[in-house]
């Protein structure tokens, strides 16, 4: 995973979840729990669903907005 | 994961060179606004076989995380980083984790480490059945511009540890 597009396209993974949180803070805001495992069975789906390699899938989140059900 | 090194390790040297008095000066950005990215010539794949839940996942994050008591920091002068990497064991207790990492805002990370180490997240997942088995042990790296090193010195290293660990899903957190 990662913030930075650009940088995402240097490295190339194989596959990655974009986020647009601020450095230093990947997973969301601090002492959000369900956020945090959001991201991760995100990260787990793609795994499943990102066939092609260097996938790079942007996600939803916003810092301190909830997110949807 | 295909990077012509010798053709980096040329560029680099030149970077160092043109940019070290910045960089000691505390004009990172300046600096890293010239730095010649390496840029991968493929993408490394592996088709994903089966379920997570059979499957054994461990952390890497370049977060600077080391072990207090027990660790040295990492480099956080140098121009080129420190290519090194400290082993996290699955049992750590966020108060015992450190951050030896100059160019990032601490202060949201140590307010909670799971948001560039979510360990204690994946701890529940596999509790819960929807990931196998949490690796005993995950990897910390710093910030590193020598990237020669990394890739010839620690990133063997670290996938060695990981292949006999039997981890199938390798989660990358940068900060």
């Amino acid at each position: 995973m990662g913030n930075m597009a650009d940088r995402m396209g240097h490295i190339k993974p194989p596959r990655a979840l974009l986020v647009k949180f601020p450095r230093g803070s990947m997973l969301g805001e601090p002492g959000n729990a369900k956020r945090q495992r959001r991201i991760i069975m995100d990260a787990l789906e793609a795994l499943a669903t990102m066939t092609e390699p260097g996938t790079i899938r942007e996600l939803p989140y916003r810092w301190k907005k909830p997110d949807s059900e | 994961m295909s990077i012509n090194l010798e053709k980096f390790k040329a560029v680099y040297g030149k970077w160092v060179e043109e940019n070290l008095q910045d960089f000691q000066a505390g004009k990172i950005e300046d600096a890293v606004k010239k730095y010649p990215f390496v840029v991968s010539e493929d993408v490394p794949w592996v088709p994903f076989k089966g379920q997570p839940s059979e499957k054994t996942i461990a952390l890497v994050t370049s977060g600077g995380l080391y072990l207090k008591d027990s660790q040295p920091a990492f480099e956080a002068e140098s121009i080129h980083g420190d290519p090194s990497f400290r082993e996290i064991p699955r049992t750590v207790h966020p108060e015992d984790l450190g951050i030896a990492h100059p160019h990032f805002d601490h202060s949201l990370a140590e307010q909670d480490v799971n948001t560039i180490f979510p360990i204690q997240r994946l701890v529940e997942l596999e509790k819960e059945g929807i990931v196998g088995r949490v690796a005993d042990t995950h990897y910390s790296f710093s910030y590193v511009n020598d990237v020669a090193r990394l890739l010839t010195e620690s990133v063997p290293k670290v996938i060695d540890r990981l292949q006999s660990e039997r981890v199938d899903i390798l989660f990358l957190v940068p900060v």
